[in-house]
């Protein structure tokens, strides 16, 4: 159990490390940032918004068949993109310039 | 009827007499006196200020008033609007008499014959106790009845002094009664103490009573009590769909775990313990904590995401680049680098062995270990990666020893065998989340006396258990079953040379035995297979015989590394060794039929999976050959450096099942993936009588013509091909 959760751990350090990661946030299922690599501000305003929209999404999904499930959004900006893994209990959230 | 008649005259005569006082002035005598004293006393008194003053001759006129039966003030016309008829009727007319009480009594007339019947029956009863009696107490009787009328009549004159007009004498009747009736009960109560003793008397009609006792009503009783009310919490929540869907699909859950927690109660009640702590400390041991498993595969698949992006241009050039200019080269193709996979901690050892997962066709296992003897280290990785994700491995496993080979298994992917540098095998279940080996040769009895350099595993027994052949420097095949919790070894064959014995240290005479490198099972029949020497002899052997060699090819002069059974005809198949040589050969010919020298030693070969004429090999200088036999037959149609020379060797290559892409392992513990470009995959074509012919046998048919191509001049130059051989 140990060993997975330090293998979390080591992936998330790897993607942070990976050419063009601009940041890394864990959610919990409250909607509070348990672990980042972005400043403060930035981390909450990510946090709050990315759970209400995977929140939405999650219930376009369902609602249009309920045994369906959302596993993963990415959103595409100009600039970014922000890939989600919104789960029952957590969110993972990386934002990635793709373009560096 | 006679009673009521009795009755009716007494009422009559109230009636009369009340009614008409004036009348009957003369009648009632001094009573009507005293009357009019009254009257006179009482108009001397009050005198109405407008009293018509009347002389005396008229106040003393007589008027006289009639009394009549009729009721002139009834109306006789009266009629009603009836409504079901829509006109009027005549109502029923009043009647003129008025009733005003009706009783029926029981007493009788003394003198009526009734009474007198009535009496003698008594008299006869009474005559036994004593008739006389009898006689005196009727005779009593009578007075005290007719006293009560005199007092009737009193009472009635008295009470009725001022009364006048027919209402009063109604209300007065009716106290007449009463009266009446006091008398009679007077007269009961004063009855019986006169009669006391008497045996006999006339029966009292009116000697009745009704009793009536009223018992005590239960007291009525509220009682109430006031709980204290239940707790109250207001609750609101979204629901929709899924929601619901969500909470039926836990319910469910819950149900089915229930049953089988019964189920498993009722098997451990029958079954001995001991399989159950077994069985519940497997669990214990591989059980993640959920969350954090999917947090890890959450992590994964960003990661995959996050080298999507990264080398966005990679995947697109995998997915669509085909080089432009093959179309303007004849018999030439070029081979396109794509990603590069590698591990932090295996970039000093070298790939010993790269082979892709049958199941999933961009996953593939790499093991890492060294090829050199003086170099050797004391760490050894099995690394799966996959292609979706070059910067990092799926899975990571390492041994104390250097790995030199795997092998996954066909039917069930998440096997995988390794042979290790100090001669162990072991078996890992990728599947698994922990890193333990499935099963590992015994460090010290059955084991492996050298490196062990390539394993295989065979189809599965009859009975249902897998198992796997390894070949080693000891020179000997093994077969390794895969028992419950053990690998059962047994010697398939020991490769001895074909030498004489030598003489021992203490004299006896001792075998030679090659050293194996390579082993290749036949496609077709699973108890043939082929085994390479470093002494470059390829035997060809049979799992049925441990004793003797079906055939010997005199292959090679130095260590054999690799042979490979063509994909589509399996009679023939391939070698390399490290005397730069690469050699085709047909089952059962001692001579090849195609040779080729690449320059440098050869580190692999293998058939490509989509053709039957080409093959590609890897050579110690950097470089990649591609042959296509069809296209050319004497040398590569593509020759490319796909490392630096200086400082990298190349020593595994591998084709991807389903892509045309190969994988090529270098001794810096980096793999390359390269892309063939479209003239290195050129599908033949069908001939133009026969249209339908699908493509494994056109591949076939192409390799048997280029076949008898070379097949009938070798015969004839086989002094030839024998000095190239030992040239």
């Amino acid at each position: 159990m140990n060993s997975k959760a330090s293998e979390v751990e080591d992936t998330l350090k790897r993607i942070q490390s990976h050419k063009g990661v601009i940041g890394t946030i864990v959610v919990n299922s409250e909607g509070i940032p348990i672990k980042t690599t972005m400043d403060n501000t930035t981390t909450v305003q990510y946090a709050g918004l990315i759970s209400q929209l995977s929140d939405k999404a999650r219930s376009v999904v369902r609602d249009l068949d309920p045994t369906n499930d959302l596993t993963f959004l990415r959103i595409r900006s100009k600039k970014h993109e922000i890939m989600v893994a919104p789960d029952r209990e957590f969110i993972l959230i990386v934002i990635q310039n793709p373009a560096e | 009827m006679d009673k009521k008649a009795g009755v009716k005259p007494t009422k009559l005569r109230a009636m009369v007499k009340h009614g008409s006082v004036s009348k009957i002035k003369g009648d009632a005598g001094d009573q009507n006196d005293t009357e009019n004293e009254i009257l006179m006393r009482g108009r001397n008194l009050m005198i109405p200020e407008d009293q018509l003053e009347l002389p005396e001759k008229e106040l003393s006129e007589e008027l006289a008033r009639v009394l009549t039966t009729v009721n002139h003030q009834i109306p006789k016309n009266l009629v009603e609007f009836s409504f079901r008829e829509r006109s009027f009727i005549p109502s029923p007319i009043t009647p003129h008499d008025v009733m005003l009480l009706q009783y029926v009594g029981t007493a009788l007339h003394k003198e009526s014959p009734e009474a007198l019947l009535q009496l003698e029956a008594e008299y006869i009863e009474g005559a036994e106790h004593g008739p006389s009696d009898a006689g005196k107490a009727e005779k009593k009787e009578g007075e005290e009845e007719g006293e009560g009328e005199d007092d009737e009549i009193e009472g009635d004159a008295d009470g009725d002094a001022e009364g006048d007009g027919e209402a009063e004498v109604d209300a007065d009747g009716v106290d007449d009664e009463d009266g009446e009736e006091k008398i009679e009960t007077k007269e009961d109560k004063k009855g019986p103490p006169q009669r006391g003793g008497k045996a006999k008397k006339l029966t009292n009609q009116f000697n009745f009573c009704e009793r009536a006792t009223l018992t005590y009503n239960n007291p009525f009783r509220d009682q109430g009590a006031q709980t204290t009310p239940p707790p109250q919490a207001t609750f609101c929540d979204y629901i929709n769909q899924w929601i619901v869907y969500d909470a039926y699909q836990e319910d469910y859950e819950n149900q089915q775990n229930m049953k089988e927690k019964e189920k498993r109660e009722k098997m451990t009640t029958a079954q001995p313990k001991k399989e159950e702590g077994t069985g519940r400390k497997r669990l214990d041991k591989h059980s993640v904590d959920p969350t954090t498993y999917r947090m890890f595969q959450a992590a994964k698949i960003l990661e995959r995401m996050i080298n999507q992006n990264t080398y966005d241009e990679i995947a697109q050039d995998y997915r669509y680049w085909e080089d432009p200019s093959d179309e303007f080269r004849e018999a030439e193709g070029t081979l396109l680098p794509l990603w590069k996979f590698s591990y932090e901690k295996t970039k000093k050892l070298n790939v010993t062995e790269i082979c892709w997962n049958p199941q999933f066709y961009d996953l593939f296992g790499v093991t890492f270990g060294s090829f050199d003897f003086n170099k050797q280290v004391n760490e050894g990785y099995l690394c799966l990666f996959t292609m979706k994700n070059p910067s990092y491995p799926e899975y990571i496993n390492s041994m104390d020893s250097g790995m030199m080979c795997l092998d996954f298994h066909p039917v069930h992917p998440y096997l995988v065998v390794v042979g290790l540098y100090d001669g162990t095998v072991a078996v890992f279940n990728v599947q698994l989340l922990t890193k333990e080996r499935q099963y590992e040769s015994d460090s010290v009895s059955n084991k492996h006396g050298g490196i062990v350099w390539q394993v295989c595993w065979g189809k599965d027994l009859t009975d249902g258990e897998m198992h796997f052949y390894s070949v080693s420097s000891d020179g000997k095949v093994y077969n390794w079953v895969l028992m419950q919790n053990e690998l059962a070894q047994t010697l398939v064959i020991t490769l001895y040379l074909d030498m004489e014995q030598i003489p021992g240290p203490d004299g006896t005479m001792v075998k030679i035995t090659g050293c194996g490198t390579a082993i290749a099972f036949h496609p077709k029949e699973p108890l043939i297979f082929l085994v390479g020497t470093e002494e470059g002899n390829i035997y060809k052997c049979s799992t049925a015989y441990a004793s003797i060699y079906l055939f010997t090819y005199e292959a090679h002069h130095m260590p054999v590394h690799r042979i490979d059974f063509n994909k589509f005809a399996p009679e023939i198949f391939i070698s390399c060794s490290s005397d730069w040589r690469v050699k085709i050969w047909e089952d059962g010919r001692s001579d090849p039929l195609f040779m080729f020298d690449l320059g440098c030693s050869v580190g692999d070969v293998k058939w490509a999976p989509y053709s039957s004429t080409v093959f590609a090999a890897v050579t110690v200088d950097g470089k990649c050959h591609v042959f296509d036999l069809n296209i050319n037959k004497y040398k590569a149609v593509c020759v490319q450096s796909i490392v630096s020379k200086k400082r990298n060797k190349l020593t595994r290559l591998s084709f991807n099942h389903k892509l045309p892409i190969i994988m090529l392992g270098d001794n810096k513990g980096s793999i390359t993936t390269v892309k063939l470009s479209p003239n290195l995959r050129i599908k033949p074509k069908p001939p133009k009588k026969q249209q339908i012919i699908d493509e494994r046998t056109l591949e076939i048919m192409k390799l048997e013509k280029l076949l008898a191509l070379v097949r009938e001049p070798q015969k004839i130059t086989a002094p030839v091909d024998e000095e190239s051989t030992t040239s």
